[in-house]
């Protein structure tokens, strides 16, 4: 037909990652501000964090429950009223309450900052937790819960997390009916004062931001007094359960989910870098072992993936899949032979490379655009870590070496310390 | 204002450009003008069965992801009703791969059979952990023959029965891809950090040489308008009831489009919605509510669902849903209401066309229905909408005899 040579790809090398440092100062009480300058649209991004997660919670369902009240009603404004003007201003919001931090962002058009700020500041210092709405939030969080509860999928992570973490500590607890009776307002209002506080509080700001925002978050923000109140930490340790292998019979289901894996190193330890890089190759990208293996050869699954993640306190890496029932058993001999096989036999050159270059067009994607940026500088921000923790990761994608992996597998896979939770049924 | 320019090549393929300095990464999209709408009753799950294959290795390429991801590429590819959507983004260095790769598999595909058998299983998983393993995963592949009776939208893109795509063989699969896949049925955008010069000759490069093809003819059998309300009532073991109601609307192609999807923002967008506001604020009838219109070429539906709460009559759940929709004809506080969500919309749309990604998927369906102008002009289209149209659409459209009701009922006693 012509000349074309269509069999070779036309491949080019990935320039360097340059990733903006933000402009940081403190608002006149202190709390730190951040801004990213970047995107083409008249548009922000405000994120307001604080420690108030579920590490800092003393009974179940609290943090998240406190964080899901900000915006039900305030001293000013009730909760129809806040959700109405926020409509109203073309304003999208995610309430959210992690495992350590807690919070909001706020997405808008760049020129209601100032009306932003001041919906903003009611939401997280002066809301008043009304008992008929508080009575009716955890009345619709149970349905939910219920819904939930039939999903293989969820009954599988929570059960993952309390066999890695322990049935005591709040990164490992599992919620349970009773608890959703427990919330009551002087409960929230006392744990809104001791972790939504100015000390315990940071703003990302992205995007094209507005000239007089600073002005404007000292103003709605600067002068709300620091508490200095001593808060202890939990005392509930974190320990895995004995029992490494837990099955869930749910009757009735026609595809069982697996998870396998444990706590790990987080963020903040130097071979973090290279455990990621171990962490695609087996499962963390559509051609990694795991991918080709059970779905692209086998036809087991729709999916399944591996994920390394960072908590304040510890780390954890996870196998997640559903598959048909009649090949569960298969598919957990699949993965650890897959473990195995990172263990004992050198990547090759050419995986290494599709690796190296998947990961580097991901860091690019990580700083593109206000929104990415602003994700980006959080998830490194949050363990005390800047812009040179990624620094570190793209020198590791380029440098590292099969025997590096080995080594990675051999440390942090022990296939006789991981979790296999199994939810399905027989 | 999103700048573009347009071009097609001889053989029939359309092109458009939008060019943004700001980011790294280069993204194409391409749209195949084919999905569930176009298969045979009896063979129905083959269009979107077909994305899977997509990725199986083409004439020249044994393998579609392992090159993009060899130059820090990603993609995806959804099907619906109508279409069949593939997308990629890569660093702006390498977009050459993601034309060489998918000029490919438009040239030809590999056809093996084991891809087949494999990927029919892959689909099958889907079918499972979409459908069957998730608490109302079923209640669409009832709703839609509940509501179309002839046309092809009364099966869902997944397929009517799942032996359809246990069925399919490798010679419907060929004859599949030759009449669907080709230059003239295809859309391709580009958009991102790329020169018009260089968009257009790496087109021309690598998808001119590519012959048009005889594409199927599209006759699709017209969903005469509905005489009289339709209701279904099924029961399963899950948490609680839960009710659809669905109502037919127009083209996608007229303007009572906007006001209908501007109704279902009065009813459901976001937390001050009227639904959610008065059903599951005020009343506390339901736990959860949601109302939407489907983005269907055909004339499509809107779609109201929501879970009760424990122990609420489900004809009081309905009656109250009712009741919220009749109240749209009213006109008292209805002004900064419309306001508010006309707000909303612009500020979703400057926020979606913050991404190349939307922006490229965005211009080849608007080229698909006639004027990929429509990426500058909804907004307005939107706002234009007064509150006569949104009474006039309430009393046309909302009426029980264009209406289908899919009760969903818990069998748990403490329900």
């Amino acid at each position: 037909m012509n000349s074309l040579q269509r069999v070779q790809p036309p491949v080019f090398p990935i320039e360097n990652i340059v990733i903006p440092d933000p402009i940081s100062f403190r608002l006149s009480n202190g709390v730190p501000v951040y801004f990213i300058e970047a995107g083409t649209e008249e548009i922000m991004r405000l994120e307001f964090t604080f420690r108030a997660g579920q590490a800092k919670e003393y009974l179940p369902l609290l943090a998240s429950t406190t964080n899901m009240m900000l915006s039900e009603g305030s001293q000013n404004y009730s909760s129809e009223d806040l959700n109405s003007l926020l409509d109203y201003y073309g304003v999208f919001y995610n309430l959210s309450a992690e495992k350590d931090q807690a919070g909001i962002v706020l997405f808008f058009l760049s020129n209601h900052i100032e009306k932003i700020l001041d919906l903003s500041r009611e939401i997280l210092f002066r809301p008043v937790f009304p008992e008929t709405e508080l009575n009716s939030l955890m009345k619709k969080r149970l349905q939910w819960y219920m819904v939930n509860r039939e999903k293989v999928q969820n009954l599988a992570i929570d059960q993952f997390f309390e066999a890695v973490f322990g049935k005591h500590h709040p990164y490992g607890y599992q919620v349970g009916e009773q608890d959703f009776e427990r919330m009551n307002p002087a409960l929230l209002l006392d744990f809104h004062s001791k972790y939504y506080t100015p000390d315990n509080m940071a703003v990302i700001i992205s995007g094209k931001i507005h000239e007089k925002t600073t002005e404007l978050l000292n103003y709605y923000f600067g002068d709300i007094p620091l508490k200095k109140i001593y808060t202890e930490d939990s005392v509930n340790i974190l320990k895995g359960e004995k029992r490494k292998k837990v099955h869930i019979n749910k009757p009735g289901t026609v595809q069982s989910a697996i998870r396998i894996g444990s706590s790990t190193i987080n963020k903040r330890h130097p071979d973090y870098p290279g455990l990621k890089i171990l962490d695609s190759v087996l499962g963390g990208y559509f051609g990694s072992r795991l991918m080709k293996n059970i779905r692209e050869e086998k036809g087991y699954t729709y999916g399944i993936s591996s994920s390394v993640s960072s908590l304040d306190l510890t780390g954890y890496k996870v196998i997640s899949t559903e598959v048909g029932k009649k090949n569960c058993q298969k598919t957990i001999d699949e993965i650890y032979s897959e473990i195995r096989l990172l263990q004992s036999v050198l990547v090759k050159k050419e995986e290494m490379a599709v690796v190296r270059n998947y990961m580097s067009g991901e860091m690019v994607r990580m700083f593109d655009g206000p929104f990415a940026l602003a994700e980006s500088f959080k998830s490194a921000w949050e363990f005390g870590l800047d812009n040179s923790y990624y620094y570190r990761l793209a020198e590791k994608i380029k440098t590292i070496d099969a025997d590096e992996i080995i080594e990675l597998a051999r440390t942090y896979y022990n296939i006789d310390e991981l979790y296999e939770v199994t939810v399905g049924s027989k | 204002m999103i700048n573009y320019s347009r071009f097609s090549l001889d053989n029939g393929l359309r092109v458009l450009l939008h060019e943004d300095k700001s980011t790294p990464l280069v993204a194409l999209n391409i749209l195949y003008d084919v999905g569930s709408r176009d298969e045979d009753p009896g063979m129905t799950g083959l269009a979107h069965l077909f994305e899977h294959l997509m990725y199986g290795g083409s004439v020249n390429i044994p393998e579609y992801d392992m090159p993009l991801q060899m130059v820090g590429g990603e993609n995806n590819a959804f099907t619906n009703n109508d279409i069949t959507n593939y997308y990629l983004t890569v660093p702006l260095e390498n977009i050459e791969t993601g034309f060489w790769l998918e000029s490919d598999r438009m040239l030809g595909l590999d056809f093996s059979q084991k891809n087949l058998d494999t990927q029919k299983n892959v689909v099958i998983e889907e079918f499972n952990q979409r459908y069957l393993n998730q608490p109302y995963g079923d209640a669409i592949l009832k709703l839609r023959p509940l509501a179309y009776k002839v046309h092809p939208y009364r099966w869902p893109t997944i397929g009517m029965d799942i032996a359809h795509i246990e069925n399919t063989d490798l010679e419907q699969v060929k004859k599949f891809f030759f009449s669907h896949y080709a230059p003239n049925n295809a859309i391709l955008s580009i958009t991102g950090n790329i020169t018009y010069d260089l968009a257009f000759n790496l087109t021309r490069k690598w998808f001119g040489p590519i012959e048009k093809r005889k594409v199927q003819f599209r006759s699709l059998p017209v969903e005469p308008a509905q005489k009289e309300e339709k209701t279904l009532t099924i029961e399963k073991d899950v948490p609680s009831t839960a009710l659809y109601k669905v109502w037919h609307t127009g083209l996608r192609n007229s303007m009572d489009f906007y006001t209908l999807d501007l109704i279902t923002d009065l009813l459901a967008g976001g937390e001050s919605g009227r639904l959610y506001t008065k059903l599951v604020r005020e009343k506390k009838l339901f736990s959860e509510i949601n109302a939407y219109i489907t983005s269907d070429i055909d004339p499509g539906l809107i779609i109201v669902q929501g879970k009760l709460m424990k122990n609420i009559d489900i004809r009081h759940a309905e009656e109250a849903v009712n009741e919220v929709i009749k109240g749209l004809q009213n006109r008292n506080g209805i002004k900064d209401e419309m306001e508010k969500v006309k707000n909303k919309f612009e500020s979703s749309t400057v926020f979606s066309n913050t991404s190349i990604l939307n922006k490229a998927v965005n211009l080849s369906f608007y080229e698909l229905l006639g004027n990929p102008d429509l990426i500058n002009q909804e907004v307005d289209a939107y706002r234009n909408v007064t509150q006569e149209m949104v009474i006039e659409a309430t009393m046309s459209y909302f009426v029980p005899s264009n209406c289908s009701t899919l009760y969903y009922k818990s069998t748990r006693k403490d329900k």
